[in-house]
């Protein structure tokens, strides 16, 4: 042999070692358990997680985050089931001593049988998500897809069926795919019992997207940008069990001697490292005011800032103005507080604008979650009503009629209390005042706001100064009978001294 | 089957070292040591041993006390499901005469031990449902697993169960974020008391042990 020739056989050597290789993929793929499990996995994906998440928003986070949780419940049994039925195999159809003499050690068979079933899992998990991105693209006004929980919804199947495949082809047996199946369910559905407050290391569980039990929530990841601390840690915890199970299944595939056996148990134990550190970092998470949890190794100061936008605005009297990732919500939240802005349009302190603000979080007890608006709710000069929407103020979703009821009811209290001076500690002729403008607006001031918890005692007035037959409501409803113009003339001239509490209901016209 | 395996079957069959066994028991025993019942009654007994810790030991939300039976009934109906698989195949269909009272046999027995060793599991402690949903629910997804055994074989049979868990599992997660799924072919959410789950449950049950007793698993034979 010459020195010329050595490296071109060594080529073509390389050469066919890939085309064999490349071969014994397809004809893994092609008989592989995960592909006739594809229907019957995406109907249950479609049933129980596409329906779910597009009722939600149409927003990028909320959708993403429900996607990932669902797909990862949706997918973890089947894919850990198909894997221990391709990891048993050889065994349960009696050729393990058969294909021992065969040119490829048993790992290298191993892996490609591996290598096809989690690959067909991230087809039919691609699918899935083709599905749900592609049309939220449609609905969506602002933002862009995040490719986080896409990254560890795919290292996920990756994990489960490397974990179902060592478990097939350790445990061969009719019964290991079945218990795997239901035991990774188990373990991955049941896990979040377990998670207790934003410092949890079970948070690296990947069907944790954010504060559990805070589900997703439209304003986490819009005012501020996405945090994708949890989703690396989680990341990383996977792409290491991975990578530990797959090591470990070369120290268990027998003859290899120092070869594989040495590089086998450093890859393994490189694995167990980096899902160790993983979850080591997931538990020192924690919720940020913005309702992501930030793990501070992993955590980008650049996150904290808030996204630029230019707000979209209503031609209303006085603008409402959203986040565009909003714009959809426009036209109906425009048209709930229309009839009680028009009343206050003019008069001096109302607002010049309302804009919607970014929600802040506070961690309670347990896993409970506090959502709220930081700071007044009337601020700058002109003044400006900062607002939040519904969505924003997390709870159970709401139909169209209750969302703009609690919008009309309960925004629009809040903006004529924030003009008035109404509420606690107020006179009761700014009480009745408030309660009149609102009456003008078509608001019954006695409504209960949709969602809210029921009044104790069965007191239906939310003011004590304007109980049925009480002076209090008799003016309310007699200065909500003058005509509009007296209305808003007497409060251009007298507002300020009933601000100040200096009005008594007996004045009121 | 291994010759290891050849040599052993006849030493437990016929008991060339003991006393004589009838005939028929001794098929019974062969049919049970071919189908690894002994395995499977140990996977029933294990499911509902775990159960019972986990009803005793956990403390489950109500997500997780809801869901937590339906996961071990799955677990002993798949694993009642996956015996039917036959390492013979073909030659045992054409030379098996009692095949068929075996399979209904083995099926009804195992699924009684199932339901039975559940409840068990579950008396004294806080099982959602009861005695009578572990009924209901084992019975028709050992039915449906069945149907899937007569369909994909029965090494295959799980994967009917465990996509139906995963389906029961959700309908039990919308009861607190509607829009419930409520037919009453997911049984798993509907009350024990209800009637139309009940008669789902009862028919899925009853289609499956028809087919599995007539037809038995579709098994290629070395699998």
């Amino acid at each position: 042999m010459t020195a010329a020739t050595a490296p071109a056989r060594s080529r073509l050597a390389a050469g066919r070692a890939g085309l064999a290789t490349a071969r014994l993929l397809r004809l893994e793929l092609r008989h592989n358990a995960m592909l006739w499990l594809l229907p019957v996995v995406i109907a249950v994906f479609w049933l129980t997680t596409y329906r779910k998440t597009m009722a939600l928003p149409p927003l990028w986070s909320p959708r993403a985050d429900s996607l990932q949780t669902g797909v990862v419940i949706v997918f973890t049994a089947p894919v850990a089931g198909a894997a221990a039925w391709m990891g048993s195999r050889e065994a349960r159809r009696h050729v393990t001593d058969l294909v021992s003499v065969t040119a490829r050690p048993r790992w290298a068979r191993q892996l490609a049988s591996w290598a096809a079933t989690a690959g067909w899992a991230i087809v039919g998990y691609l699918v899935c998500l083709a599905a749900v991105y592609g049309v939220t693209a449609h609905q969506v006004h602002w933002g862009g897809p995040l490719w986080w929980p896409a990254a560890v919804t795919v290292a996920s199947l990756a994990a489960v069926s490397a974990l179902g495949f060592a478990a097939g082809a350790l445990l061969p047996s009719r019964f290991t795919a079945p218990v795997v199946a239901v035991a990774a369910f188990f373990v991955l559905a049941l896990s979040t019992q377990l998670i207790v407050g934003s410092q949890s290391y079970w948070q690296v569980s990947p069907i944790a997207t954010g504060p559990w039990d805070g589900g997703p929530d439209p304003g986490v990841a819009t005012f501020y940008p996405y945090v994708p601390d949890l989703a690396i840690a989680q990341f990383m915890f996977l792409a290491g069990i991975t990578v530990a199970v797959l090591g470990g299944l070369a120290l268990a595939a027998g003859p290899g001697g120092r070869r594989l056996g040495r590089p086998a148990a450093a890859v393994t134990a490189a694995g167990l490292l980096a899902a160790a550190t993983a979850a080591g970092l997931a538990g020192t998470g924690t919720m940020d005011r913005h309702g992501m949890i930030a793990i501070p190794a992993l955590h980008d100061a650049a996150s904290d800032r808030p996204i630029p936008f230019t707000p979209v605005c209503s031609h209303t009297t006085i603008p409402v103005c959203l986040n565009p990732a909003f714009a959809g919500y426009l036209p109906a939240t425009a048209a709930a507080l229309r009839p009680v802005l028009s009343q206050l349009a003019g008069l001096p302190g109302a607002p010049a604008r309302i804009s919607q603000a970014a929600a802040v979080y506070h961690q309670e007890a347990g896993n409970g979650v506090a959502i709220g608006l930081a700071g007044p709710q009337l601020t700058g000069t002109p003044p400006v009503y900062r607002l939040l929407l519904p969505d924003q103020l997390g709870g159970p979703p709401l139909t169209a009629q209750a969302w703009a009821s609690q919008l009309r009811i309960g925004t629009g209290r809040d903006i004529v209390a924030s003009v008035i001076g109404a509420g606690p500690g107020a006179s009761r002729a700014q009480d009745a005042v408030a309660a009149a403008i609102m009456l003008a607006a078509g608001v019954d001031p006695a409504v209960p706001i949709p969602g809210s918890p029921p009044p104790r005692n069965g007191g239906p007035r939310p003011s004590p100064g304007l109980a049925l037959g009480s002076p209090g409501l008799a003016a309310a409803q007699r200065f909500a009978a003058r005509p509009a113009a007296t209305r808003h003339a007497w409060l251009v001239q007298h507002l300020a001294a009933l601000r100040a509490g200096q009005v008594t209901v007996a004045q009121l016209p | 089957m291994t010759a290891g395996r050849v040599r052993a079957a006849p030493r437990s069959g016929t008991g060339v070292s003991g006393p004589r066994i009838r005939p028929g028991r001794r098929l019974a025993w062969l049919y049970a040591v071919g189908r690894r019942l002994p395995a499977t009654v140990a996977v029933i007994v294990a499911s509902a041993a775990a159960l019972r810790i986990a009803l005793t030991a956990g403390h489950w939300d109500s997500y997780g006390a809801l869901q937590l039976p339906l996961v071990f009934e799955t677990v002993a109906a798949t694993a009642i499901v996956v015996s039917t698989a036959s390492p013979f195949g073909e030659p045992e269909r054409v030379a098996g005469r009692w095949l068929p009272v075996l399979r209904l046999a083995t099926a009804l027995a195992l699924t009684a031990l199932a339901a039975g060793a559940l409840a068990a599991a579950g008396a004294g402690a806080p099982l959602a449902g009861g005695a009578l949903d572990v009924l209901r629910n084992v019975a028709g997804i050992t039915g449906l697993g069945l149907l899937c055994a007569a369909l994909l074989g029965g090494g295959l049979a799980w994967t009917g169960p465990v996509a139906y868990l995963m389906v029961g599992a959700y309908a039990l997660y919308t009861q607190w974020h509607p829009p419930a799924l409520s037919t009453p072919w997911i049984w798993p959410a509907r009350s024990p008391h209800d009637v139309g789950a009940a008669l789902c449950a009862g028919l899925v049950f009853l289609a499956g042990l028809a087919i599995a007793t007539v037809r038995g698993a579709r098994d290629p034979a070395g699998e």
